[in-house]
C-alpha cells in the first residue's frame, strides 16, 4: 500500500493536524508498513459473517439531564478554558481573522 | 516488613490491630515515593497533602468504629487517565499538561466510598498508546529492577509503583494489554475485566469498544478486592452490564479445572526465557490438579491486525475533542483551522499522531469497507472461536508478553515491533474477555508473566486459577 505525499497531506488535513513535509514523509512510511501488516485481513473469507455486535448488554441511554454542579466545579471548568473573557469561553472566529 | 511494603490485606490487618495508623502508613509511602520517584518517574503527580488528609479522616472513622471496609485507609495509586476531581489529569499528554479534572470518575467515587487514600497519579504512554511508557510526554518510567529497561505500558507507572512498593495497589486501564503487559514485565498481578464490568465514566477514552479499567496488586487477592470495589453497573456508562455475580472461592487446588493451551500462542514469537518459565508454569498447574490440553483457536493470529484497525479508528474519533477549544493546549494562529491544526500537532505526541492518521485513513471514503468493516467481521470470527473453545475448557493459558522487559530505546522507533508486544493480550480485548497476568518466575533477574483468560463474565474463575497458582509458590 503505497501512500503519496499528497495523500498523507490530505489525511493530516482531515485529522486537523498541521504537520511539516518531513514528518508527513516519515509518517507516510510508517503508515505503509502498518497498512501492509493489517492488510492481511483481506485474505480472510468473511462472506455472510456479520460485523461484531458489541451491544449485547448495552443499557438504554440515561436521561440527558443537566446536573447542578458546585461553585468549585463551575470555577474549575472556567479555569480549564484555554482563553476566556470573564466567565465566557473565548474561541477564534469561524469566518474571519480574529483581531489580535 | 517495613511500613511501606504492604499488600492491601496486610495493611488492613495492620490498621485493624492498631500496629500502625493509615496516617503512619500513608506517610511511609509518601516518603518512599518522594525518595525514589525523581529517578523512577512512576508518578506524575504526588498528593502529599491530600493523601495525609484522607488518611487522617480514615483514622478518625476507625476510632469511631465507622470503618468503611477492608480498603479504608489503604494507600493506592491511580493511572493518570482516570479523573480525580480537583486534581491535574494529563493522560501522559502535553495537550492536557495543565488540565484539572472537574469531576470524579465512577471508579474513583467507588474507591472514595470505600475510604481509599490516593497517593498520586501514575505515568503512562500518551493517551494509553504504547507498551513502554516511552510515549509519555513526561519521560519514561524506569523498570524498578533495571533503570535501563522499560516497565511496559501503557500503565507502566502503575505497574512500577506497585512493584517498587510505592503503593499498596493501583488502577490502570487496558485497551489492548495495557494492564497485563506492564504487570508481567514488572512482576506484579494485573487484571483486565470482562468488557462491561467496570464503568469508564470519567476515564479519558482511547478506544471505547475495547477500554476497561482494572487493578494492579502485589497478590491476586488484592487485585480481586480492588476489582470488586470498582466493578458494577453505572448509569453513566451504557456498556456496563446489569450486576453479575463475582464470587471467587480461592481454592488451593485446581482439580477438575480444564485449561486450554491455544496452539497459536505457543508457536514462534516468544523468547526462550518466556517459553522456559511458561513450560514450568504449565507443569505447576498440572501438579495442582488441572487437566491441560492443547486447543485450536482459529483466527487468534488475526487479533493484532483487527486491533490495529479498530483501535486507531476509535482513537481518531475520540481524540477529535482535543482541538484546543474548550480545554487543553491552544496554539494561537490566524484562522480557526490553523488553531486546530497547530494545537493538535504541538500538543499530541508522535505515536498519537500516527494512530490518528491511521484511523483517519481506515475510516475514509473508499477504505472503510476494506479496513473497518472487514476488521469488525473478523472480530466476529475471533469471538466465535473463543466461544467455541470455552465449550471445552474453563480457561486458557498463554504468556502475557513475548519477552521480559526490554531496553529503553529498543523498540520506540519501530512501531510494528512495539505493536508486537500486544500479541498475546489484544485477542482478549477484541473478544471482550477477562484475563489476568500473574508472575511465574524470573529469568536473569527479570519477571515473566502468565496470562489466564476466562469466559465473558467468568472473572471469578480467572482469579481462582491465578490465586491457586500463586499460593502454590511453584517458582
Amino acid at each position: 500500500m503505497a501512500l503519496s505525499l499528497e495523500e498523507t497531506k490530505r489525511l493530516a488535513e482531515l485529522a486537523r493536524m498541521e504537520l511539516g513535509e518531513e514528518e508527513l514523509t516519515h509518517l507516510g512510511g510508517d503508515l505503509e508498513k502498518i497498512l501492509e501488516f493489517v492488510g492481511r485481513l483481506s485474505a480472510i473469507d468473511t462472506t455472510g459473517v456479520p460485523e461484531a455486535d458489541l451491544t449485547a448488554h448495552v443499557q438504554p441511554p440515561a436521561d440527558d439531564l443537566a446536573e447542578p454542579v458546585s461553585v468549585e466545579t463551575h470555577e474549575r471548568i472556567i479555569e480549564n478554558f484555554p482563553d476566556r473573557l470573564g466567565e465566557a469561553l473565548r474561541v477564534p472566529a469561524v469566518f474571519e481573522h480574529p483581531k489580535s | 516488613m517495613t511500613p511501606h511494603e504492604q499488600t492491601i490485606t496486610s495493611a488492613a490487618e495492620g490498621m485493624a490491630k492498631g500496629t500502625f495508623s493509615s496516617q503512619d502508613l500513608t506517610q511511609a509511602y509518601l516518603d518512599a515515593v518522594n525518595g525514589r520517584n525523581p529517578s523512577l518517574n512512576a508518578y506524575l503527580t504526588i498528593f502529599n497533602e491530600e493523601a495525609i488528609e484522607q488518611a487522617h479522616a480514615s483514622d478518625a472513622r476507625r476510632r469511631e468504629g465507622k470503618t468503611l471496609g477492608v480498603l479504608d485507609g489503604v494507600p493506592i495509586a491511580i493511572k493518570d487517565n482516570i479523573l480525580i476531581q480537583g486534581e491535574r489529569c494529563t493522560a501522559g499528554s502535553k495537550i492536557l499538561d495543565k488540565y484539572v479534572a472537574t469531576n470524579d470518575a465512577t471508579v474513583i467515587t467507588r474507591l472514595k466510598d470505600a475510604g481509599v487514600v490516593f497517593l498520586g497519579k501514575t505515568n503512562m504512554d500518551e493517551f494509553a498508546m504504547g507498551s513502554s511508557t516511552e510515549h509519555s510526554a513526561f519521560g519514561v518510567t524506569q523498570h524498578p529492577r533495571d533503570p535501563d529497561r522499560v516497565p511496559g505500558g501503557s500503565s507502566g507507572g502503575s505497574a512500577a509503583a506497585v512493584a517498587a512498593d510505592l503503593c499498596c495497589a493501583a488502577l490502570g486501564t487496558d485497551t489492548g494489554g495495557s494492564i497485563r503487559q506492564p504487570a508481567a514485565l514488572c512482576g506484579v498481578v494485573g487484571f483486565k475485566p470482562t468488557y462491561g464490568r467496570v464503568s469508564r465514566s470519567g476515564v479519558i477514552a482511547m478506544a471505547s469498544s475495547l477500554d476497561q479499567v482494572g487493578p494492579f496488586g502485589k497478590t491476586v487477592k488484592d487485585a480481586a478486592l480492588l476489582f470488586e470495589t470498582i466493578q458494577g453497573v453505572d448509569t453513566h456508562d451504557q456498556t456496563t452490564a446489569p450486576t453479575k455475580s463475582f464470587k471467587p472461592t480461592f481454592p488451593e487446588k485446581l482439580r477438575g479445572v480444564k485449561l486450554g493451551l491455544p496452539k497459536q500462542a505457543w508457536g514462534e514469537g516468544m523468547s526462550e526465557a518466556v517459553r522456559l518459565r511458561m513450560q514450568e508454569a504449565v507443569e505447576g498447574l498440572r501438579w495442582l490438579g488441572a487437566e491441560i490440553e492443547e486447543v485450536d483457536l482459529p483466527y487468534a493470529d488475526e487479533a493484532l491486525a483487527v486491533y490495529y484497525i479498530l483501535m486507531p479508528c476509535e482513537v481518531s474519533a475520540n481524540l477529535a475533542r482535543f482541538d484546543g477549544m474548550r480545554y487543553g493546549l491552544r496554539e494561537r494562529a490566524d484562522t480557526l483551522l490553523q488553531t486546530y491544526g497547530r494545537s493538535r500537532a504541538h500538543g499530541l505526541g508522535e505515536e498519537v499522531r500516527r494512530r490518528i492518521m491511521l484511523g483517519t485513513y481506515a475510516l475514509s471514503k473508499g477504505y472503510y469497507d476494506a479496513y473497518y468493516r472487514q476488521a469488525r467481521k473478523v472480530q466476529t470470527l475471533i469471538r466465535r472461536a473463543y466461544d467455541q473453545v470455552f465449550d471445552h475448557v474453563d480457561a486458557l493459558i498463554t504468556p502475557t508478553a513475548p519477552s521480559t522487559a526490554f531496553m529503553v530505546g529498543e523498540k520506540v522507533h519501530d512501531p510494528l515491533a512495539m505493536y508486537m508486544e500486544d500479541i498475546y493480550t489484544v485477542g482478549v480485548n477484541v473478544a471482550g474477555l477477562p484475563a489476568i497476568s500473574v508472575p511465574c518466575g524470573d529469568f536473569e533477574g527479570l519477571p515473566v508473566g502468565m496470562q489466564v483468560i476466562g469466559k465473558r463474565f467468568d472473572d471469578a474463575r480467572v482469579f481462582d486459577i491465578a490465586h491457586a497458582y500463586e499460593q502454590a509458590k511453584l517458582h
